[in-house]
C-alpha cells in the first residue's frame, strides 16, 4: 500500500506562518499531494529516492516463512559494492564500519554468497541486487524439485519416483526463492539510478591503499517491513483476533480464479456427476513467481503452455461446430500452480465434493502442456505416470493417443504438473506434453530471466509496435505446429471424426499476438479489441502475470481481481460473436435463446474499423467461465494441512529504498552530547540566574507594590 | 491540594479513603497515599490522628510494593515467552507487534 509520506514532508515545508495562511497553504499542499508535486525541503537535499526497485517479500506456508524482512524503521548500512566472492571478506569480517549493504552483480547472486551473508546477518543490512537486461548463462531460483510434497508420489505412491529420486526436474535450482532472509533483498534495474549508486561508492566508500574509508560514507536505507510471521496458521489466527480495537490483517492467501471453458456448455448451477457424460480435458498453468515480488514472465514456464492451448482451442472451434465429437473437450487453466498446485487442487477439491460442474468419474483423459517452447529439433515428448499405467484401463487409454508412436518412458514420473493433483485423487489416464525428455530445458525455471529472451523472440528492429504485433515469429511458428497437433489429438482422443483430423489447423497469427500481448507489452491493439472498455487501466499498468495476491494489484486496490486477459482471450478464440447490444449483453436472459446459465455474456471493445475513431463493441458469447482459485485449506479452515497449498504473502505497509550519506557514530554522538550539555548548562544558568536575581537586578526604582 | 490547611480529621479521613480505594485493584493511590501523606505521617510533630495515618501509609506502602512485585513478574514473563506461547500468547495480547514472533 502506498503511504503518503510525501504529503507530510510538504506540509512540515509550509510550516510557518500564520494560521489562516496556514490553512490555505496545506489545503492546497493536499490538493498537490495528489499530483506529487514535490516541494524543496530539506529531506529532498538529504535523501535520494531510489524508484525502479522491486522488493522480496515474506511467504509463509505451514510451518515455514521464506522471503526478506527488514525492521520496522528500515534497515540502513554503508554501501559496498561486491567484485567477486573473495570480496565478501570485507563487509563480512574485515570492513570497519558495519552494518553494509551489499550491492551483487547477478552474476555474483549465487546461493553461496547469500548463504554466507545469512549466516553474518548482523553484519549485513541488506542486499541489492543489479538485474541486467542480458541473461545470465543459467539461474533458477527455484528447488531442484518442485512441489515435491503436494504432487502424487508420496511413501504410498511409487515411494521409488517420490522426491525425484529417478528424474531432478530443474537440476540448476538453487533454492534461493526458498530461504529465509531476515535482511531486506532489492533488485535494481541497470539504469542511470544505479550508476548513481556505484559513484556514490566510488566517491566515498573506496578504501584508499588499504587504509579504512573516512566518514562520511554513502549509505542506502531499505524499507520492507513485512508483517506476518512463523507460519500461515500464526498469521491466520492473527488476522482473526478481532479483540483489538484496531484489527490489522497480517497476511492474505494467495489466489485467485481459474479459467475454464468448454466445446459443449454446461449448466453453471448443476453441480456434481453428469451420467453419460465424458470429458477430455485439456489444462494448461497459468502462473510463474521469480524470487522477487511480481516481476515474473514464465515465457517458457507457462506462456508457452497456455498459448498453445489457447490456440489450440481456437483451432478446434469451427470442426467442432461442424462435426461435434463424442466426448466433451475441456479446456482448464490453472492459477497458482507454482505454490504447490493451488488451483488444480482446488478444481479437484470442487468436483470431489460436488461443487463443480462435472465429477472425477466423468473425466475420460487428461492431456497437460506443460512446457513447451524450447524443443530443440522439434522433439516432443510425452510424460505419464508409471505408476496409475499399471492399471491396464488407463495404460490402454494412453497408448490409444495420438502420439502412440512416441511411447513414453515407462519407468519415469511425471513433471510437476497440474494432472499429479488428479491422480492424487484417483487414476485417471493422462499424459503431459513438454519439451524435455527428463530435466527441464528452461534454465530460468520460475525467474525473472525467464523472459521473451529465453524463448528467442525477436523482431527485426525497424518494425513498429504494431507490426511487431503482427509479425509472426520463429517462435510462434514452432508454437503453432504445437498447437496443432495438440488440438488434433484432443479431438481424436474425444472420438471426433477420424476424416476431419487433418483440417485442423492452429492459426500462427493469433499465437504471434499472443505471445506479443504476454511477453512483450500487454497494451496492444488486439488485446483492447478483445477486452472490455472498463479493463483499460489494467493494460496500462505492469502487465506481469506473476503470482497472485488479494490485496493491492499494481495501481489500484481491488477487493476482487477484474476478469484477466486470459479468459477474455479464451472467450474471443472459442466463442461466437453476438448481435446483442450492451444492455442486452448485460442482461441476457431476457431473450428467449439466451441463458446466463449456460453462456458466459462479455461485451468487448472490438476494433476501430479503418475509417473511423469508433470502437466496433460486440457482445461475445462463450461457455467460459471462472471458478475460485484459492487452496482448500483456506475453505476447511485447515491451516497446518499437508495436503493442500497453505501459502500465504505477508502484507505490509509501504516499500521504498533511499540513499544518503552517513557521518561516523562518534559524530553522532558528540553532537547528542553537545546538545545535552548545552541543556544542562542552560537550565543550571537559568536556575543561578532566577536565586541571585536580586542581586544581579537590582532595582533602582521603588519597590512594585504588591498588587498581584 | 495543600494539606496544611486541613484539619486533622480530615486529612485522616483523606488517606483513609485513599487507602480503601486502593483495594479496588488500584495501586495508585496507593502510591499517592504513601507521597502525599509522608511527611504528615513521619516529619510533621506527633498529633493524635498521626498514629493511624501512618498505619494507613504503611499499608499503602506495603500494597504498593507488592503489586509492582506481582506485576514485574507477570510482564517479565509474558514478553519473554509470549511468542512461545503461541496461540494463548496471541489471545492473550491486546496488541500483537507486526512482523515479530
Amino acid at each position: 500500500m502506498k503511504s503518503h509520506w510525501m504529503c507530510s514532508n510538504m506540509v512540515r515545508c509550509l510550516g510557518d506562518g500564520n494560521t489562516s495562511l496556514q490553512k490555505l497553504a496545506t489545503s492546497i499542499v493536499f490538493f498537490f499531494c495528489l499530483s506529487d508535486v514535490s516541494c524543496n525541503s530539506v529531506e529532498q537535499k538529504i535523501y535520494v529516492e531510489l524508484n525502479n526497485t522491486v522488493p522480496c517479500v515474506r511467504l509463509l506456508n505451514a510451518t515455514h516463512q521464506i522471503g526478506c524482512q527488514s525492521s520496522i524503521s528500515g534497515d540502513t548500512g554503508v554501501i559496498h559494492v561486491l567484485e567477486s566472492e573473495e570480496d565478501l571478506e570485507w563487509p563480512l569480517s574485515k570492513g570497519p564500519n558495519p552494518p553494509y549493504m551489499v550491492l551483487l552483480e547477478s552474476s555474483l547472486f549465487t546461493r553461496s554468497i547469500m548463504m554466507k551473508m545469512k549466516n553474518e546477518s548482523n553484519r549485513v543490512a541488506g542486499v541489492a541486487v543489479v538485474v541486467p537486461n542480458t541473461s545470465p548463462p543459467e539461474f533458477s531460483p527455484h528447488t531442484t524439485c518442485p512441489n515435491e510434497n503436494t504432487g502424487v508420489y508420496s511413501d504410498n505412491y511409487g515411494p521409488n519416483l517420490a522426491h525425484c529420486n529417478t528424474t531432478v526436474w530443474n537440476p540448476r535450482g538453487n533454492g534461493l526463492s526458498y530461504e529465509e532472509f531476515d535482511f531486506p533483498v532489492f533488485s535494481l534495474k541497470e539504469d542511470n539510478e544505479t550508476e548513481f549508486i556505484k559513484q556514490c561508492y566510488l566517491d566515498h566508500n573506496r578504501a584508499v591503499n588499504g587504509s579504512a574509508p573516512q566518514y562520511p560514507l554513502c549509505a542506502m536505507q531499505l524499507f520492507s517491513h513485512m508483517h506476518a510471521v512463523t507460519n500461515t496458521p500464526t498469521c491466520m489466527r492473527r488476522n482473526d483476533i478481532n479483540f483489538s480495537i484496531n484489527p490489522e490483517m497480517v497476511c492474505d492467501p494467495l489466489g485467485d480464479y481459474n479459467v475454464w471453458g468448454s466445446i459443449r456448455p454446461y449448466n453453471d448451477t448443476v453441480f456434481g456427476h453428469k451420467e453419460n457424460e465424458s470429458v477430455v480435458i485439456a489444462a494448461a498453468r497459468l502462473d510463474s513467481r521469480a524470487f522477487f515480488w511480481e516481476v515474473s514472465t514464465g515465457a517458457e514456464g507457462s506462456v508457452s503452455g497456455f498459448v498453445t492451448l489457447l490456440a489450440a482451442a481456437q483451432a478446434l472451434r469451427e470442426v467442432t461446430h461442424e462435426a461435434p465429437p463424442t466426448r466433451n473437450i475441456l479446456f482448464a487453466f490453472f492459477q497458482g500452480e507454482t505454490f504447490d498446485y493451488i488451483g488444480s487442487s482446488r478444481m479437484v477439491y470442487d468436483m470431489e465434493n460436488g461443487k463443480f460442474v462435472i465429477d472425477l468419474d466423468n473425466i475420460h483423459s487428461v492431456l497437460e502442456i506443460g512446457q513447451v517452447a524450447l524443443h530443440s529439433g522439434n522433439n516432443l515428448f510425452l510424460h505419464s505416470d508409471p505408476v496409475s499405467r499399471r492399471n491396464n484401463t488407463v495404460n490402454d487409454v494412453v497408448r490409444e493417443e495420438l502420439f502412440s508412436s512416441f511411447f513414453p518412458n515407462v519407468s519415469q514420473p511425471l513433471p510437476p504438473s497440474s494432472l499429479q493433483r488428479f491422480l492424487r485423487a484417483q487414476p485417471i489416464p493422462g499424459i503431459v506434453l513438454a519439451d524435455h525428455e527428463s530435466a527441464f530445458n528452461n534454465r530460468y525455471y520460475e525467474s525473472f530471466y525467464d523472459n521473451a529472451a529465453n524463448l528467442n523472440l525477436t523482431y527485426p528492429s525497424d518494425l513498429s509496435p504494431e507490426e511487431q504485433l503482427e509479425f509472426v515469429t520463429h517462435t510462434a511458428e514452432s508454437l503453432t505446429d504445437v498447437a496443432t497437433v495438440v488440438a488434433r489429438a484432443l479431438y481424436k482422443q474425444a472420438g471426433g471424426d477420424e476424416s476431419r483430423v487433418n483440417t485442423i489447423k492452429a492459426d500462427p497469427k493469433i499465437v504471434t499476438q499472443m505471445l506479443y500481448g504476454f511477453l512483450v507489452s500487454s497494451n496492444n491493439s488486439w488485446f483492447q479489441a478483445v477486452m472490455a472498455p472498463e479493463l483499460k487501466n489494467i493494460l496500462t499498468c505492469v502487465h506481469v502475470l506473476g503470482y497472485l495476491g488479494l490485496h493491492c494489484f499494481v495501481f489500484f486496490c481491488l477487493l476482487e481481481p477484474s476478469p484477466p486477459e486470459y479468459y477474455y482471450l479464451l472467450a474471443n478464440l472459442t466463442g461466437a460473436a453476438t448481435n446483442l447490444t450492451q444492455s442486452q449483453c448485460q442482461k441476457p436472459d431476457e431473450l428467449p435463446n439466451e441463458s446466463r446459465q449456460m453462456y458466459s455474456y462479455l461485451w468487448v471493445q472490438g476494433i476501430v474499423p479503418p475509417n473511423s475513431t469508433e470502437r466496433d463493441s460486440f457482445c461475445v458469447r462463450a461457455s467460459v467461465r471462472l471458478t475460485k482459485a484459492v487452496s482448500p485449506a483456506f475453505e476447511l479452515g485447515e491451516y497446518a494441512s499437508k495436503d493442500y497449498s497453505t501459502w500465504t504473502e505477508s502484507r505490509w505497509k509501504f516499500i521504498k529504498a533511499r540513499i544518503f550519506l552517513v557521518a561516523s557514530r562518534d559524530l553522532e554522538m558528540l553532537t547528542l552530547g553537545v546538545g545535552v550539555a548545552v541543556l544542562f548548562t542552560s537550565l543550571l544558568v537559568t536556575y543561578f540566574i532566577s536565586t541571585k536575581a536580586d542581586v544581579l537586578f537590582s532595582s533602582t526604582r521603588e519597590p512594585a507594590s504588591a498588587a498581584y | 491540594m495543600n494539606l496544611e490547611r486541613l484539619p486533622n480529621e480530615e486529612k485522616l479521613t483523606l488517606c483513609r479513603k485513599y487507602y480503601f480505594g486502593g483495594f479496588a485493584f488500584l495501586p495508585f493511590l496507593w502510591l499517592v497515599n504513601v507521597v502525599w501523606f509522608f511527611k504528615e505521617a513521619f516529619v510533621k510533630p506527633t498529633y493524635t490522628e498521626q498514629l493511624q495515618i501512618k498505619t494507613y501509609v504503611k499499608c499503602s506502602g506495603l500494597g504498593f510494593l507488592l503489586w509492582v512485585a506481582v506485576l514485574t513478574t507477570w510482564i517479565t514473563i509474558f514478553q519473554h515467552f509470549r511468542a512461545e506461547w503461541g496461540e494463548v500468547g496471541d489471545y492473550l495480547s491486546f496488541t500483537i507487534p507486526l512482523g515479530i514472533p
